[in-house]
């Protein structure tokens, strides 16, 4: 079992969430620098009117009280609607925001002679000529200081009155694009499913398919993005065609191959069954078990031709030593040797003693089983079976001959099909044998090739096997 | 009754052959095409049991060769290839039935009777005959109702000369129907037989027309009393 991958996040909440933060970011960068530069740009102007107004009350006002005794400061007080009003609406006595504007006028003595109502009766900040800032009553306060003559002029204006400027220019370039930021969102969602629906469609169409169809998936629409996984999923989808194909042949053989084996067990069965003498049922019954063991035979070739044929599992891999082998498979197939009273001899080369082969232990000894087993099948009665293993550079060779009746040279090829078999020799074997070998010898990078035996005579199979 | 078998496959072979042996009937056994083609134009057969899937020739080819020489006997296809369209090819070839394998012995029996009263023109498997009743499904002979036990050549013998009623045999047609190509008989084995049916029947059931062989006349005693 493999853990299941979570669940990424969809490819629309990405796209959405990354457009958003992208946007944001564009938007807030562009609505920071529009404030920075407008309250700049606000500051010089402020300061600039700042210190005109300066300029104005010293020319009107500072040379006329300079010398003037005042006992206590003269107030210029603001029409009181205008200070109730508290809006930002301009109306004909005024603006509100008069209120955020002060000055005061002061002698050479630094008194206050002349202050706007808005400002307070102590001295703003210390006489020092120019711009600066300072907190007073709680808000900062921008105060320019002009010195004409003897008189002071100070000049005040809160300081959030420009900061609102810069914010209501940066707020108005950022907002309606701040507007526009959902529109843009349910745009941008409903062409991201338009750009989908090939996938869904495609989605779709897996789902419904059933286990046997292998057709291949067609779109309507098959963008860029989604035409290599509807290739792939086609390439795949071949792959498992052919596969079935070859299952379907398999089975469909299997079930021929065994309709004659059936038969003669059938035949056997009901004649013993219906044998009038115990003669005639023993008879039937000893061929019924001949056939038995023929079926047994043919149904393990089948299951062995199977596995072969099935794709190799690469745990299993392994060094799997050749001499031992040969002797391993001699074995198993001994009652075979003894019935027919063949002679099998088995010759190690000494620079082929320890040679190895990397492979699937099991197919490698199903492989020579099948080979010695062949020649033992198809040899006459009491023959003479030579295997041979010597080392040829890089390569074992495998080497098995017979004193049978040999295969013609136009057979050669032919006798590895699965279920073909020699005309004439039916009965000796399932036609698997050879099939079986060269699936395995495929499957390990070898290569079989058939010859005559020697001295002419009978047939010689020889396998080259790659060395581990 | 003699019955040609072309089958491949010695143990299927052997237990159709044992099958058709036990009810009876002469087999003639080959296992390729060419020993069939062989064995058709050499000698007369009243049935060909044959196998498709055969070397030297297939056993389509055997059949349209049979046909197309113009030999006319019943020819069942016993085969492996159970397709429709493989059938259908099997028949028009010239095929009289057709059995798939594996297939039941009873039905192949039965089959292979219904062929042979086919090829004898009649529509019951029962022959009669005077006093005489032959089944050919269960082997029994009665002779005016009353059972007679009749050794297996005695029984061959007198179904092949009812079924050619009218018609003089060769004593070498007989004798091969009833030993096959084997033979191995004595000379006299076939007189001893028809010695033995006279007696267990009654002794006019078989003339011999002498220098030609034996018939069973056409026109049977009303009842021999």
């Amino acid at each position: 079992m493999r853990a299941t991958p979570g669940t990424a996040l969809s490819i629309r909440a990405l796209l959405l969430v990354g457009t958003s933060v992208t946007l944001l970011a564009v938007l807030g960068a562009a609505a920071w620098l529009s404030y920075s530069g407008s309250e700049e740009e606000a500051q010089e102007l402020f300061d600039a009117r700042l210190a005109t107004s300066a300029r104005v009350l010293e020319v009107l006002v500072a040379r006329q009280v300079a010398k003037a005794t005042v006992a206590a400061p003269i107030v210029i007080a603001l029409p009181g609607p205008l200070e109730a009003t508290g809006h930002d609406a301009p109306g004909p006595l005024g603006h509100y925001y008069e209120t955020k504007i002060a000055f005061q006028v002061r002698d050479g003595n630094g008194r206050v002679v002349v202050r706007s109502a808005s400002a307070p009766d102590s001295p703003f900040a210390p006489l020092d000529a120019g711009f600066t800032t300072r907190p007073i009553g709680g808000q900062d306060w921008r105060v320019f200081t002009l010195h004409g003559g003897d008189a002071w002029v100070q000049v005040a204006e809160r300081d959030d009155v420009r900061g609102e400027l810069a914010e209501k220019l940066a707020f108005a370039a950022a907002a309606p694009l701040l507007a526009g930021i959902p529109l843009l969102l349910v745009l941008l969602s409903l062409v991201i499913r338009q750009g989908l629906t090939p996938l869904s469609a495609l989605a779709r169409q897996v789902a419904a398919r059933r286990p046997g169809s292998v057709a291949p998936f067609t779109l309507a629409r098959n963008p860029a993005e989604i035409a290599p996984l509807v290739e792939a999923l086609n390439g795949l989808l071949a792959r498992v065609r052919d596969a079935l194909e070859r299952e379907r042949r398999f089975t469909a053989d299997a079930a021929h191959e065994l309709r004659t084996p059936l038969a003669a067990l059938k035949v056997h069965g009901q004649n013993a069954a219906r044998a009038s003498t115990s003669a005639e049922r023993e008879a039937s019954l000893q061929r019924m078990l001949q056939g038995l063991e023929r079926t047994i035979h043919l149904a393990e070739q089948m299951l062995a031709y199977s596995r072969a044929a099935a794709p190799g599992d690469a745990s299993r891999l392994e060094r799997v030593a050749m001499a031992p082998l040969l002797r391993e498979a001699l074995e198993g197939i001994q009652p075979r040797v003894q019935e027919r009273r063949c002679t099998v001899e088995i010759a190690v080369d000494s620079a082929a003693a320890e040679s190895a082969v990397n492979g699937d232990r099991q197919k490698l000894l199903s492989l020579v089983t099948n080979l010695i087993d062949n020649a033992v099948r198809y040899s006459p009665e009491a023959g003479r079976v030579a295997v041979a293993l010597r080392r040829e550079g890089d390569t074992a060779v495998l080497s098995v001959s017979d004193d049978g009746p040999g295969i013609p040279s136009e057979l050669r090829e032919r006798v590895f099909e699965s279920y073909y078999r020699i005309p004439g020799t039916a009965g000796a074997g399932g036609g698997l044998g050879l099939a079986i070998v060269r699936e395995i010898a495929e499957a390990h990078g070898a290569r079989v090739a058939i010859e005559d035996g020697p001295g002419g005579r009978g047939t010689r199979l020889i396998v080259w096997f790659p060395l581990a | 009754m003699r019955i040609l078998l072309v089958e491949d496959d010695v143990l299927l072979g052997a237990g159709i052959r044992d099958a058709l042996d036990r009810s009876r009937r002469t087999v003639e056994w080959v296992t390729d095409g060419r020993q069939a083609q062989a064995a058709l134009r050499g000698s007369e057969f009243d049935l060909v049991l044959l196998d498709l899937g055969l070397p030297g020739m297939d056993g389509i080819e055997v059949l349209r060769s049979l046909r197309a020489g113009g030999g006319r006997t019943p020819v069942l296809v016993l085969s492996a290839r159970d397709t429709p369209p493989q059938r259908v090819l099997g028949l028009d070839a010239g095929a009289d039935d057709y059995l798939v394998k594996p297939f039941d012995v009873d039905e192949l029996l039965a089959r292979v009777r219904a062929l042979e009263r086919r090829g004898r023109g009649a529509a019951v498997n029962v022959i009669e005959h005077g006093p005489l009743r032959l089944d050919p499904a269960s082997h029994s002979v009665t002779c005016e109702g009353r059972p007679v036990t009749l050794q297996r050549r005695e029984y061959m013998l007198l179904e092949t000369l009812l079924q050619s009623a009218g018609q003089v045999l060769s004593r070498a047609q007989l004798e091969e129907t009833l030993y096959g190509w084997d033979g191995g008989t004595e000379s006299n084995s076939l007189d001893v037989h028809i010695h033995h049916l006279r007696r267990k029947l009654y002794p006019e059931v078989i003339r011999t027309v002498r220098g030609v062989g034996f018939v069973i006349d056409p026109d049977p005693p009303a009842n021999a009393d």
